[in-house]
């Protein structure tokens, strides 16, 4: 038999052992179809909040405020102190106008807080942003923290605290994907191994006669192994319908939930996806690997070490 | 040819399948395996088709070593032996046909080829009109005879019955063993393992008798049932060189193809790779 009709034999009976036994096998399908798909979906949030992280790392800035009150010669002495730092790219002032315009402009319902103040309430700042090639250095910090102290300066607001807090959730989300995928995938894993060595045992008298007329280990083990691989297979497919499906389904919702906009920036990646399916593939063949052993298929025993004659 | 040196099979709790057994069949003969339940009869047959492993001892068929056969090679030795056991063995789900087939199916050969040969084999057996019928829809003779086609389709070259008749009423085993004598007169080494002596005292030849795994004897004896009386179901002897010469094609034998029961028949022969 060649390997060509060997694979097309393998494929035969393993399509008959699942219709045989389609209950069996679909519960099989579906856990690593569920495994696979929360996996998928804590990788595909987790690699979108990564994005949106990065994007907005790129647009976030630090806020220098100044006292209110202060002096030209300190907002001057404090933009050169600003200017002169190696990781910042640029600044722009803003005056206690133009921040007032501002948030009239972004919060309208509570442009009344500003007026009776006589003037401007809000304080002028300096808004700075920063090399991000260069935003962990230590150096930094302390020249932030030099600045806070700064008598001119009343606070300093950086975009980078809740973005750190954002790329922690992204991590979090990514592990805890991979733990709940990898214990849903040993389980799936388990399921099949449960339902090939069911199949074994209700095909072991076929397996005994095949055995007898001198099959060889390979065409007895082979559709076990086929049948556990299309499981996997299957299931992983299942499972990346339903991925797609769901992204697209929140990319429809993105409109009106600035959550799902978020969820929704990038589409799982074709190489994502055939990862997935061939972990489903993976799964379902150490499941009929595990499954089948010697005892399981009626192998007969070893020759003796004593009878065995170089 | 199938020798046996000082073989000894015990089973785990000390259990004495075989003790101390030299002997040796020559190729073509018919021989009785008889002894009471326990004897030794299926542990000497399964030693030889390798279904156990001696304790101590070596044996021998066709010159190979079957007792230092390592697992890969275990397939290739069972496609020169033909095994037929009391209770048939065969798959209730799969029609005569796939019964029969499963040989042919093994070696991956086409699918005309695989009719043909169980389609021949079968009527061998005078079955042929059966091939789409269930174990279940035959009689007990019928689905022995079924058994024995399956084992007889790669045409082995050693033939092992394990108590074929033990299910059968006395017509029918009757029956069952004028086709094994046939069997045998294609020069098939026969190994019958029966504990029916009056059957055997029909038939004649050869007998071992084993008791609590020691070969106690070992004789000849006379017979006069005749392999050719066997009345309508005796069918011509089946041709499964030109079966798959038919089904490849070809319409007239190759120069050096070997005769029929030599190496080189319509299925491939034991060195078959899978």
């Amino acid at each position: 038999m060649t390997f060509s009709q060997a694979i097309a034999y393998f494929t035969r009976e393993a399509c008959i052992n699942l219709i045989r036994g389609w209950k069996v096998s679909l519960l099989a399908i579906l856990t690593i179809a569920v495994s696979l798909f929360l996996a998928g979906i804590f990788l595909v949030v987790s690699a979108n909040l990564r994005q949106v992280v990065e994007r907005w790392q790129g647009e976030s800035k630090i806020v220098v405020y100044l006292e209110t009150g202060s002096e030209e010669p300190s907002r001057q002495r404090i933009a050169e102190r600003l200017t002169e730092a190696e990781w910042v790219v640029s600044i722009e002032a803003v005056s206690p106008e133009v921040a007032g315009q501002r948030f009239r402009e972004t919060f309208p319902g509570l442009a009344d807080l500003l007026d009776g103040w006589g003037e401007e309430p809000l304080p002028a700042s300096f808004e700075v942003s920063l090399d991000w090639e260069r935003t962990e250095n230590e150096a930094l910090e302390d020249w932030l923290e030099e600045l806070r102290t700064d008598p001119a300066v009343s606070m300093i607001d950086d975009d980078r605290d809740w973005l750190r807090q954002l790329q922690a959730v992204a991590l979090v989300l990514r592990g805890l994907g991979m733990v709940l995928g990898a214990v849903l995938l040993a389980t799936a894993v388990f399921m099949i191994s449960s339902v090939i060595r069911l199949t074994a045992f209700l095909y072991r008298d076929e397996i005994a006669i095949m055995r007898l007329v001198g099959a060889t280990e390979f065409l007895i083990r082979g559709p076990f192994y086929m049948e556990g691989l299309l499981q996997g297979f299957v299931g992983g497919g299942l499972a990346v319908t339903a991925l797609l499906v769901a992204h697209s389904l929140v990319v429809q919702r993105s409109a009106e939930s600035l959550l799902a906009s978020v969820l929704a920036t990038e589409s799982p990646g074709f190489l994502q996806l055939l990862l997935l399916v061939g972990l489903g593939g993976l799964a379902g063949l150490i499941g009929a690997v595990t499954s089948l052993r010697k005892e399981t298929l009626g192998q007969t025993p070893d020759a003796p070490e004593w009878s065995v004659v170089e | 040819m199938i020798e046996f040196f000082n073989v000894t099979k015990r089973y785990p709790g000390g259990q004495v399948g075989l003790a101390e057994v030299t002997l040796r069949i020559p190729k073509g003969q018919m021989v009785f395996l008889t002894g009471a339940s326990g004897a030794g009869k299926t542990t000497f047959l399964k030693l030889i088709y390798r279904e156990e492993v001696p304790n101590t001892g070596n044996i021998l068929v066709n010159g190979r070593n079957v007792s230092s056969l390592p697992q890969a090679k275990i397939p290739y030795l069972r496609r020169t032996i033909g095994v037929v056991f009391q209770n048939f063995r065969l798959i209730p789900r799969k029609t005569v046909f796939e019964n029969v087939s499963y040989l042919p199916r093994v070696l991956g050969l086409d699918f005309k080829t695989q009719k043909k040969l169980s389609y021949e084999t079968l009527r061998l057996v005078g079955l042929a009109h059966r091939m789409n019928a269930f174990p279940m829809q035959l009689s007990g003779g019928e689905q022995q005879r079924v058994a024995v086609a399956r084992a007889l389709i790669n045409q082995p070259e050693i033939l092992l019955a394990d108590e074929p008749t033990g299910n059968l009423d006395p017509e029918l085993s009757e029956e069952i063993l004028r086709l094994f004598l046939q069997i045998n007169l294609r020069g098939t080494t026969l190994i019958f393992a029966t504990h029916d002596r009056t059957l055997i005292q029909r038939v004649g030849r050869r007998v071992l008798t084993l008791d609590r795994g020691q070969l106690v004897g070992d004789q000849e004896l006379p017979g006069q049932l005749a392999p050719t009386a066997a009345g309508p179901r005796s069918a011509e002897p089946v041709d499964h060189e030109a079966a798959a010469r038919e089904a490849s094609g070809r319409s007239t034998p190759e120069r050096g193809t070997p005769a029929r029961g030599a190496p080189g028949r319509g299925v491939p022969g034991p060195g078959a790779q899978p």
